[in-house]
C-alpha cells in the first residue's frame, strides 16, 4: 500500500481521550492527511481487528535538533560506535544511515521517534542565535513535526527591559523573538542564574536573588515573560525551567516559583529535577508529594515529569552552571558554551545507577509525580531526553506506570538509603489505565502545546495514528508499534520503518509593535556580532500557526 | 550598469565570519569594500568565477558531466572518497553527505591536522569555550597563546576582544589586561600589556604550571620563565572572565607541541574554578566549522567518517585524505586547491570529479569538473563561524549568473540516485 489518500482503520480498540473514546471498537477514517468522519465504501482497509489505536505520540520537552545536541554529540564518538544505525529499508526516498546513543544522528533520531509511535516533537532549549542551526537540524529529521522553544529567561536585552520596568517592551521583544527565530514558546532557564554564572556571581539561590548586582531578579524574570506570553496568547505558555535544578532542597525554591505565578498559565518543565527535599545538612528527600498536590490544586499549571530512568544518559542544558557543579561532583566530561547576550550551554553525560542513592530517590520522585497526580491532562510524560534518559526509554516508563508488580520488583533492587518513608516505598497502588497513558503521552501535551490537530482522533485533526498490538509485555508493545500513519501516510508497517517523510514545522509568529525595533537595532550594534539584517531566520517550511 | 553598494555581507575569508561589509558592485565585479581587510579583499576578489563544465578536459554540458560523474560514482560504491572543501554552503555540505552514505563513501574535510588535534583533545576532556560575542562583551583578560591574529585573522581584535567596548566592559581596550605568550618563533601580539617568552620545550611546562596554579595545587619554587607562567595564571584568577586565544590551524615555521591543545583546554577549564574562562580556537573560513557541524549531526562524527560499512564510522587517526590512492573514485565538493596537493598522487591514478567554485582551475587532473559560484558571493545558504554560529550568507553577486554548488551537488545526487543501487565492492 503506498501513500492512500484515503483510508480506513477498522475493528481496533480507540483511544481518544480528546474525544472522550476510551477503547471503543470503531473505524478511524481518513483522506488527504486528516481524520474524517467518512471515507467512500471501497477505500483501502488496515485490518487493526485486536490492537490499540492512539493517536501519534507528542513529545512537549526533548533535547534532540539543537548546537547543544551537536555539542553533545561530538563528545560521545565512543557511544555512537557502540550504536550504529543502519539505513531502514524505506520503499521510497533516500534512507540514511546514522548513530544512536544517548544523543542519535538527526536521521537516526527521526526514525526512532517514528518506530516508537511518535510522530511530533519539541526541543525544548534553543538559544536565540543558533536558531537557524536548530531549522537545519529539524529538516534532516524527518518522521516528525517539530519546533523549537526559544530561550529567554537570561536574555540580556530582556534583562535590561525588566531592570527599568519597560514590561510592554518585553513583550513586544519576546514576540520579535520568536518571530526571528521561527519558535514556537517561550522557554526560561534558571532565570537570572545563567547570567549569573557567566558574570562570576556563579548562580541565583532564590527567586528574589539580584542578578549581576542589577535591580532584576529571578521573580521579575519569571512575572514578565510570563505575562509576556500570555499577553501573546501563545498556543503554549511559558516553559519554566526552575531555579537550583538538581540540588538538595529545591522543593522550595520550585514552589516560590510557582506560587509567583499563582493565577498565570505557566508550564514547569522536567518537575523531577525540581522536586527535592532536603539540604542544609539534611539527607537528600522525596517533595514529589507537596508540589504535586499544588499542582493538582492548580489548574493553570501543568508539568512534565523529566523521569530519570536507569542506565546512560546525557545531560544538556542551558543551565550551564549546574553542569558545571554535576562536572565537579561527577569527575566526567564537561563541555560548557558561553552564548553571547542571550543564555549558556552546558554538557555532562552522566549514568545513573540504581545501586547509586541519588539516582534511586530521582527514579521514584519521577514516579511519585505520576502516581499522585490527580489531572493527567496536566502531567506529561518526559525524561527530559537526554538528560533523564533517552527518548527510547519511553516504553519502559509506560510499563512502570501500568503494572505495578514491574514496579514494585525495581524497587526492590534499588538503592533504598533515601527512600525512607518515601510514597513509592509506602506503596502507590496505582496503575495506569491505556486511556490515561493516552493523555500523558498525546492528547494532554496536544492540548498544552495548543497544537488543535494533534493528540486526537476527531474529525479534522491531522492523520497522525499510531497501532499497537497487544502485548502483555507492555514495554515491548510500546516499543513496537505495528503501525504508524503520519499525515495519513503509512510510514510503519509491520513494525518495520517503510516510509520517511519530513516533518512539518511548527512555530508562530505574533505580532509586535514596531516601536521596538530602533532601540533593538541599537543594541545590536552596541554588543552584537551578528548583523540586525542577518539576525532572523528567514525561508522556514510551512506557514506559522495562528496564534490568539 | 551604475555602481551599487550592498550589505551587510558576510565574509569567509577566515573563521571570524565578519557579517557587516559594504561591499560595491558595477557591472557584475566587486570593485571595493569596507572595512578594508586583506583577507577579505583576497577572499573576495573582484568576484569573477569561470563558469567552464568539462569532462576528461573537453567542454561538456551540465546534464553530460552529472552523468558521467554519477557513472563514475555509482561504480565506485564502498570505494569512493568524498571531500568537503571549503566554499560552500552547509546545505551543500549536507547534501554531499547524502551522496557520500548512498556510495558508502569515505568522508574527509578540509579540516586541518592541527585543528583534528584540537577536536580530539575536546573530545577526551570537554572544552569550556564561548561564542565570540561573549569574550567581546566579558573578557577583561585576553591571553593570546602562542599567536598574533592580526595576519590570518584580521578583524578579531577589532571585531571580539580585546579592543570593542562590552556590556561588562564598557571602556573597550582600557578595561582589558591582553597577555602576549610567544612560543618559539609562534609569536603573540605585539602590544600587550604582559608578554611572556617561551622556548617550544617550555610551553608543556608551563601550561602544566598555570593549570596547577589556577586548580590550587601547591607548587614550590619555580625556576624562570616558569614563575612568570605563574604569575600570569595567578593574574588570570583575579579577572572576572577569561578570553585564551590560539591559534587552531596549522602553524607556518614549525610543528608545534601535540600536547598544546589538551594543555590549552586543560588551563580554561581550570580557570573556571576561580572565575571564569573560555577557550577560543582560531579557525580557518570557507565554512570549515559548517563542515563539522553538518557531519555531526547527520552522523554523529565531526571529521574522518566512512560510510563503507553500511554506518558512520570514525577514523580520524586515518583521515581518508591520505589514502586516496586506494579508492576507486574521488569527489571534490567545494574550492579544490585547498586540497588538490593531499590529492595530488592519488588523481594520478584514480578518476576526480570535481564541483565547486574554480574546478576548471584545479591543478587536480579531473574527469569532470563542474565550475560553481562561491558560497557567499553568488550564493546563498548558512555558513558557520570560527565558534560555531551559524549565519546567513548574503552573496553580492547573487544575480551574476554563476552556478550553484548547492543545486549542482542536489543535481549530482538525483543523477546517483537514478540508477540502480549496488551492493559494496
Amino acid at each position: 500500500m503506498s501513500a492512500p489518500t484515503r483510508l480506513r482503520i477498522t475493528g481496533g480498540a480507540v483511544h481518544d481521550p480528546a474525544n472522550g473514546v476510551d477503547g471503543d471498537v470503531r473505524d478511524i477514517c481518513i483522506e488527504d492527511g486528516r481524520i474524517v468522519a467518512e471515507v467512500p465504501a471501497g477505500s483501502p482497509t488496515l485490518d487493526a481487528r485486536g490492537m490499540v489505536i492512539m493517536p501519534g505520540g507528542v513529545d512537549i520537552h526533548a533535547h534532540f535538533a539543537s548546537s547543544s545536541c551537536n555539542h553533545a554529540r561530538r563528545l560521545i564518538p565512543d557511544e555512537h560506535a557502540a550504536d550504529p544505525a543502519p539505513a531502514p529499508s524505506l520503499v521510497e526516498g533516500l534512507a540514511r544511515s546514522g548513530t544512536g546513543g544517548t544523543v542519535p544522528s538527526t536521521f537516526t533520531t527521526g526514525y526512532r521517534y517514528a518506530g516508537l509511535g511518535y510522530t511530533t516533537a519539541f526541543d525544548a532549549a534553543v538559544a536565540p542565535l543558533t536558531a537557524r542551526h536548530s531549522h537545519s537540524e529539524l529538516d534532516d529529521t524527518p518522521c516528525v513535526d517539530g519546533g523549537i522553544f526559544v530561550l529567554m529567561g537570561n536574555d540580556e536585552y530582556l534583562l535590561r527591559q525588566i531592570a527599568a520596568g519597560e514590561r510592554d517592551r518585553a513583550r513586544d521583544y519576546a514576540a520579535w523573538l520568536l518571530r526571528a527565530t521561527g519558535g514556537y514558546a517561550i522557554k526560561i532557564v534558571n532565570p537570572g542564574g545563567v547570567e549569573a554564572w557567566k558574570t562570576g556571581q556563579r548562580n541565583v539561590a532564590t527567586i528574589d536573588d539580584q542578578v549581576d548586582g542589577r535591580p532584576v531578579t529571578p521573580r521579575a524574570i519569571l512575572e514578565t515573560i510570563t505575562a509576556a506570553g500570555n499577553a501573546l496568547r501563545l498556543p503554549h505558555p511559558v516553559h519554566i525551567h526552575c531555579n537550583n535544578l538538581g540540588v538538595a532542597g529545591n522543593a522550595a525554591t520550585t514552589l516560590a516559583s510557582m506560587e509567583a505565578l499563582a493565577g498565570r498559565r505557566a508550564h514547569f518543565t522536567h518537575l523531577q529535577f525540581h522536586c527535592y527535599g532536603g539540604g542544609g545538612g539534611q539527607p537528600w528527600s522525596s517533595a514529589a508529594p507537596k508540589l504535586i498536590e499544588y499542582v493538582n490544586a492548580h489548574p493553570e499549571v501543568s508539568v512534565d515529569v523529566g523521569q530519570v530512568m536507569f542506565g546512560p544518559a546525557m545531560t544538556i542544558t542551558a543551565d550551564a552552571p549546574v553542569e558545571y557543579l554535576l562536572h565537579k561532583s561527577s569527575g566526567r566530561r564537561w563541555t560548557n558554551i558561553d552564548i553571547e547576550l542571550e543564555t549558556g550551554c552546558g554538557i555532562v553525560p552522566l549514568t545513573y545507577k540504581d545501586k547509586a542513592a541519588v539516582s534511586a530517590l530521582q527514579w521514584a520522585i519521577g514516579l511519585e509525580l505520576f502516581l499522585l497526580s490527580q489531572d493527567p491532562w496536566r502531567v506529561v510524560l518526559s525524561t527530559d531526553h537526554p538528560n533523564g534518559g533517552s527518548f527510547l526509554s519511553y516504553p519502559a516508563l509506560i510499563q512502570l506506570l501500568m503494572d505495578r508488580s514491574v514496579r514494585d520488583e525495581q524497587l526492590k533492587r534499588v538503592n533504598p538509603k533515601l527512600l525512607a518513608g518515601s510514597a513509592l516505598a509506602d506503596g502507590l497502588a496505582r496503575e495506569y489505565t491505556l486511556n490515561e497513558i493516552a493523555i500523558i503521552t498525546r492528547a494532554g501535551p496536544a492540548r498544552l502545546l495548543g497544537l488543535r490537530a494533534k493528540g486526537h482522533l476527531g474529525a479534522g485533526a491531522d492523520a497522525d495514528v499510531t497501532i499497537y498490538s497487544r502485548e502483555p509485555d507492555l514495554a515491548r508493545m510500546f516499543s513496537t508499534p505495528r503501525y504508524v500513519i503520519k499525515h495519513g501516510e503509512l510510514i510503519v508497517e509491520e513494525g518495520q520503518l517503510r516510509r520517511a517523510p519530513a516533518g512539518r514545522r511548527l512555530r508562530v509568529a505574533p505580532g509586535y509593535d514596531d516601536a521596538v525595533l530602533p532601540d533593538l537595532r541599537r543594541h545590536f550594534e552596541r554588543y552584537s556580532t551578528v548583523a540586525f539584517e542577518h539576525y532572523p531566520v528567514r525561508d522556514l517550511p510551512g506557514e506559522p500557526l495562528a496564534v490568539g | 550598469m551604475s555602481p551599487s553598494e550592498l550589505g551587510p555581507v558576510t565574509c569567509l575569508g577566515c573563521g571570524c565570519g565578519c557579517d557587516d561589509l559594504r561591499v560595491r558592485v558595477a557591472d557584475g565585479r566587486i570593485t571595493d569594500l569596507s572595512p578594508p581587510c586583506p583577507v577579505a579583499r583576497a577572499w573576495f576578489g573582484d568576484g569573477r568565477v569561470p563558469g567552464a563544465v568539462r569532462v576528461n578536459g573537453r567542454d561538456a554540458s551540465v546534464q553530460d558531466a552529472l552523468r558521467e560523474a554519477a557513472t563514475v560514482l555509482a561504480g565506485a560504491v564502498g570505494r569512493a572518497l568524498v571531500v568537503l572543501a571549503p566554499d560552500i554552503s552547509v546545505q551543500a555540505q549536507g547534501t554531499a553527505l547524502a551522496l557520500a552514505d548512498r556510495l558508502r563513501a569515505a568522508v574527509d574535510s578540509a579540516t586541518s591536522d592541527a585543528a583534528a588535534a584540537g577536536l580530539l583533545a575536546a573530545q577526551r576532556r570537554g572544552r569550556a569555550a564561548a561564542t565570540l560575542g561573549e569574550l567581546r562583551n566579558r573578557a577583561d583578560a585576553v591571553l593570546f597563546w602562542a599567536v598574533d591574529p592580526g595576519p590570518r585573522y584580521p578583524r578579531y581584535q577589532s571585531r571580539y576582544a580585546p579592543d570593542p567596548v562590552g556590556t561588562h566592559v564598557p571602556e573597550g581596550r582600557s578595561g582589558r589586561t591582553v597577555i602576549s605568550v610567544s612560543v618559539g618563533a609562534d609569536r603573540g601580539p605585539g602590544s600587550a600589556d604582559v608578554e611572556l617568552v617561551l622556548a617550544p620545550d617550555q610551553e608543556i611546562p608551563a601550561l602544566s604550571v598555570m593549570r596547577a596554579v589556577a586548580l590550587g595545587n601547591p607548587l614550590g619554587e619555580l625556576p624562570a620563565p616558569l614563575d612568570a607562567a605563574a604569575a600570569i595564571a595567578g593574574r588570570l584568577m583575579k579577572a572576572r572572565y577569561v578570553a585564551v586565544v590560539h591559534e587552531a590551524e596549522p602553524g607556518q615555521q614549525q610543528a608545534r607541541d601535540r600536547y598544546r591543545a589538551e594543555g590549552l583546554l586543560g588551563l580554561a577549564n581550570a580557570l573556571n574554578g576561580p572565575t571564569r574562562a573560555a577557550l577560543s580556537s582560531l579557525r580557518a573560513g570557507g565554512n570549515r566549522n559548517g563542515a563539522e557541524a553538518a557531519l555531526t549531526w547527520q552522523t554523529g562524527y565531526p571529521m574522518a567518517v566512512s560510510f563503507e560499512g553500511g554506518t558512520p564510522a570514525y577514523a580520524p587517526d586515518r583521515r581518508a585524505l591520505t589514502g586516496a590512492e586506494a579508492m576507486s573514485a574521488i569527489l571534490v565538493v567545494g574550492a579544490a586547491a585547498t586540497v588538490a596537493s593531499a590529492l595530488e598522487s592519488a588523481a594520478a591514478k584514480v578518476p576526480v570529479i570535481v564541483v565547486g567554485p574554480r574546478a576548471s582551475e584545479a591543478s587536480l587532473p579531473a574527469r569532470v569538473a563542474i565550475d560553481t559560484g562561491v558560497a557567499g558571493i553568488h550564493e546563498g545558504g548558512t555558513a558557520y563561524r570560527m565558534d560555531d554560529v551559524p549565519l546567513p550568507l548574503s552573496p553580492p553577486l547573487a544575480e551574476a549568473g554563476a552556478r550553484s554548488a548547492a543545486e549542482t551537488i542536489a543535481a549530482l545526487l538525483e543523477e546517483v540516485l537514478a540508477r540502480p543501487e549496488r551492493g559494496t565492492g
